[in-house]
């Protein structure tokens, strides 16, 4: 047992955690934010990409203690208040989302990608996002959602 | 005619709450004073076994072992035929069987427990191709034929008409098992409410069917089991037959705790069905003209361990192997058969999805042989308004293929669509052309 | 040496368990004191959009919103079975018995809306946000609400059943309905092959399906583009490995499924053809969708390179060796 310290979700946090806890764990089972999804639990599907200090990640590869005194961004911590984030209302509008269990990663690895580089082109989307996969949409309207966040985001910029 | 809301492309009503993360799905459910339950599973293809819980029972934190007599109902579960046990008794058919189902205070003790339990297995002879499962001198996985199904087709004379053909194509093809990797691995709670309602939840394709099946392994009514079908993160056929239902339900009652099990990628792989692969020899003749003659095929699928949806896939294979065309001269045998493989049932398309392989390029054969081209092959002979197809089935509506492959054509060839042969309903193009911010906000 | 080749493939796809199996679909529509919309039905949203595409088919009948209607299908305790979620039924099926329960439903509204207002049988009525109003005349109106406080309990609650029509097929000749409806597509594709790696591209990819009528399309072509993607990865990379029983790739680093980098874009042809024993004539497609698209990237394979393979998947290790055979 040892406790950390880390800001979550622009909370400051104190949690106890085991030596063998992945950051996965923690965010799951000690924040109860289970929008972060255990998709295969090797690094291999995205499904529990997080923004670990503005990086993507994924928390199934992360040791917990590793994220002592970081920030860390998940799905709930997108958008303000009731105001969903545009790659997220992109993601509706685009008819990106199906089952849904790849979407929180997903939406996740788009807005690194976006942060990076605002501008980008189709295959630079389908090069950002390619650490998630997704069995169900084919990821064409995944794509076309990035694209229209992007646009959204520098109209309104 | 003029809709409102058909043909619309209305928004996801269950899209904001899966791009917040609300979505619940059944991993993401915990309840008060739960436990969790960990499979052990086979690791031969066919065996017998006896198994000893005893040390796995002594570690602290397992609150117990489920095994086959801890089953109060029937022990067994399967989509056609009750031929999987819900916990093997005394006999592995496949690996991956389940044998025991730890049930800790943690996953962590859960896990670590399997390795306790003591198995001691005799070997049986095991197949694993389904040609030679067909044979009289095979293994046997379950009663005394392995042959699960034969499905058959008899229409006109095959062999007069092979005589008359000017052209001739046969060979062999193969398709192997493939995983739906459903991206939600399975998992599920089940706990008693105060009235007595046993309560299971976990991703599934058929509620009732799951109903059904956990009461028969229950001695419970139906009304007495509640099913809650939560989030599915995706299924495509691999979340008909039951996983962990039972193993919830049986932990539930028993130990008067809610029960929580999930399982990992690899465990995911072994649980749930393949789609069959399946071999499909086919000679095809037709006319110098194209004209399709005769189909002589014989379909053998390979349905693993378990028979799951074996007849109907095996069938709907069967029927669909002539692909969409009018052939007056079919013989068709299709089988179903057992063997010692991952079991194989529902997936996405479902024995139509194997057939194309073979009979699409049959037709590009003959249409090599004869100088023609796919698309005019496939002209000559597909079903149209008042086909009949091999099973005497007259299509009497609703039958656009050919639009579909003029459609196609011009596509290919970067041509406009042609609009009056493809006959869109007439507001079709204008509805799919509604994009973001014109269409829908009525319905945001 | 790069390799451009094209090929095509098409399809039919029989809906239903068939073969004279009854294949049952129950649906239960009701409005309750607060002049709500609610449809119960066993039906499952596993991804392809059902929650949605199903509701709009009651929000039609009873001019109502999608997002309106009270979709209740996640619980056996409130629901009645709707069957599998599975053989391209659930639209087919379910979505028949959802609509005959909502105009069963409309029905007894329109003949309380007369009985209240003192219409005669003749006036015309037209449903539009929970009200049922006299067409031309919208001064006289009534809402479900209002409806519903004055009809008793379970005045205004429907069951409706819906069974599709197939036959057992002949057990020596295969003669019978086997299903119904049929489904069809069709798929074309241009591949680039690289013949010193066996590695394949898909250059150009089109998708053409029949869909009797386009509930959704939106959600139509979301089926269209999973499904061509699922097909590329059965045609091209999903090997499970199985060694004397045993699943050898039992994980995403050697079971491969298509990634964003893999997937293509489709072009994406809906055809509509409405089937009469349809739903608004629409007919299911989640799985029709995949079908096609093997067929028409092996014989792409074929006009590039000329070799024939007959077995999926198509590695780059088998393709190579493919290639090498013919010289």
């Amino acid at each position: 047992m040892k406790t950390i310290n880390l800001k979550i979700n622009g909370r400051k946090r104190q949690i106890e955690i085991e030596e063998n806890e992945r950051l996965l764990d923690i965010i799951r089972e000690g924040f109860h934010l289970t929008g972060t999804k255990e998709g295969c639990g090797e690094g291999e599907c995205g499904a529990c990409s997080v923004l670990l200090n503005g990086k993507l990640v994924n928390a199934c590869m992360i040791m917990a203690f590793q994220a002592e005194d970081s920030e860390v961004i998940t799905i709930e911590g997108l958008g303000e208040n009731e105001k969903l984030d545009p790659i997220q209302q992109a993601f509706i509008d685009t008819g990106a989302v199906q089952c849904g269990f790849c979407t929180p990663g997903m939406v996740l690895s788009a807005k690194a990608l976006l942060m990076k580089n605002p501008t980008p082109t189709k295959q630079e989307i389908r090069r950002g996002i390619s650490g998630n996969l997704c069995r169900c949409t084919g990821y064409e309207k995944i794509v076309e959602a990035v694209e229209l966040a992007a646009k959204r985001i520098a109209e309104t910029d | 005619m003029a809709f409102k809301v058909i043909g619309e492309n209305v928004l996801r009503v269950d899209g904001h709450t899966k791009v917040t993360g609300g979505a619940k799905y059944p991993a993401d459910l915990a309840l008060e004073n739960m436990l969790y339950g960990k499979t052990l599973r086979s690791t031969k293809a066919h065996a017998n076994f006896t198994i000893d819980t005893k040390k796995a029972e002594n570690i602290h934190g397992v609150v117990g072992v489920l095994t086959a007599k801890d089953i109060p109902g029937k022990n067994c579960h399967g989509v056609l035929f009750k031929d999987h046990e819900a916990i093997c008794e005394s006999r592995v058919r496949r690996i991956g069987d389940p044998m025991a189902v730890v049930i800790a205070e943690s996953e962590r003790i859960a896990e670590k427990a399997l390795e306790s339990i003591e198995v001691a297995y005799e070997e049986l002879a095991a197949v694993f191709d389904p040609e030679e499962a067909m044979k009289e001198e095979a293994p046997k996985i379950h009663g005394e034929d392995n042959t699960v199904f034969h499905f058959k087709i008899r229409r006109g004379n095959v062999d007069k008409a092979f005589e008359e053909a000017a052209v001739i194509v046969e060979d062999t093809y193969y398709t192997g098992a493939v995983d739906h990797a459903f991206l939600q691995p399975e998992a599920g709670i089940a706990y008693e409410e105060e009235d007595g309602t046993l309560t299971v939840i976990a991703a599934t394709q058929y509620p009732h069917f799951d109903r059904m099946d956990i009461a028969g392994a229950m001695g419970m009514e139906e009304e007495e089991i509640r099913i809650i079908n939560p989030a599915v993160g995706g299924a495509f056929g691999g979340r008909e037959d039951l996983t962990l239902q039972i193993h919830l339900a049986v932990a539930a009652k028993k130990f008067k705790r809610p029960i929580k099990m999930v399982y990992d990628r690899k465990e995911s792989f072994l649980a749930h069905c393949k789609r069959h692969p399946i071999t499909m020899h086919c000679k095809t003749a037709a006319d110098k003209d194209g004209k399709l003659l005769a189909l002589k095929t014989r379909i053998v699928g390979d349905t693993g361990a378990y028979a799951s949806w074996a007849v109907n896939v095996l069938r709907k294979a069967g029927v669909h192997i002539t692909g969409p065309y009018e052939i007056p001269n079919v013989w068709v045998d299709s089988y179903a058969v057992y063997t010692n493989n991952p079991f194989a049932g529902a997936m996405r398309g479902f024995g139509a999805t194997q057939p194309p392989i073979a009979h699409e390029q049959q037709m590009d054969r003959i249409a090599e042989k004869l100088g023609m081209d796919p698309f005019s092959i496939r002209r000559k002979n597909l079903f149209t308004l008042g086909s009949k197809t091999a099973t005497e089935q007259v299509l009497r509506e609703s039958v656009p293929l050919g639009r579909c492959l003029d459609a196609l054509e011009a596509a290919m060839n970067e041509k406009p669509l042609p609009d009056e042969n493809i006959n869109y309903l007439e507001d079709l193009k204008e509805r799919q052309a509604k994009k973001e911010g014109a269409w829908n906000e009525k319905n945001r | 040496m790069k390799k451009t080749g094209k090929g095509i493939g098409i399809m039919f796809y029989g809906t239903g368990y068939g073969n004279g199996y009854p294949d049952i679909s129950r649906a239960k529509a009701k409005i309750d004191t607060d002049g709500r919309f609610t449809i119960s039905s066993g039906a499952c949203e596993v991804g392809q959009g059902a929650k949605t595409s199903l509701a709009q088919i009651p929000a039609e009948i009873l001019g109502i919103l999608t997002k309106e209607v009270i979709f209740d299908h996640e619980d056996t305790k409130t629901t009645l079975d709707a069957g599998t979620c599975a053989a391209s039924r659930q639209t087919y099926n379910t979505g028949n018995a959802m609509k005959m329960a909502s105009e069963s439903l409309k029905r007894i509204l329109e003949s309380k809306a007369r009985e209240i207002l003192n219409l005669s049988e003749e006036e015309p009525l037209v449903f539009d946000n929970h009200e049922v109003i006299v067409e031309g005349d919208p001064s006289k109106r009534i809402s479900f609400k209002q409806i519903a406080n004055t009809a008793d309990v379970g005045d205004l609650e429907v069951v409706e059943i819906f069974q599709a029509v197939t036959t057992k097929m002949n057990e020596e000749t295969g003669e019978g309905n086997p299903y119904w409806p049929y489904t069809f597509g069709a798929c074309g594709v241009e591949v680039v092959v690289d013949t010193e790696t066996g590695t394949l591209d898909i250059s150009k990819a089109i998708l053409v399906q029949d869909v009797g009528r386009a509930v959704n399309p939106k959600l139509i072509e979301g089926q269209m583009d999973g499904g061509f993607a699922m097909a590329q990865g059965y045609a091209l990379l999903e090997d499970l490995n199985i060694v004397k029983g045993e699943i050898k790739h039992h994980n995403f680093t050697k079971y491969l499924i298509p990634t964003a980098l893999d997937a293509v874009e489709v072009k994406k042809i809906i055809v509509e053809d409405p089937e009469s024993s349809a739903p608004f004539g629409a007919k299911g497609i989640g799985e029709p969708v995949m079908i096609p698209v093997a067929p028409a990237i092996l014989n792409a394979i074929y006009d590039a390179v000329g070799v024939r393979i007959t077995e999926i998947p198509v590695t780059p290790e088998k393709l190579l060796k493919a290639i090498k055979e013919v010289g």
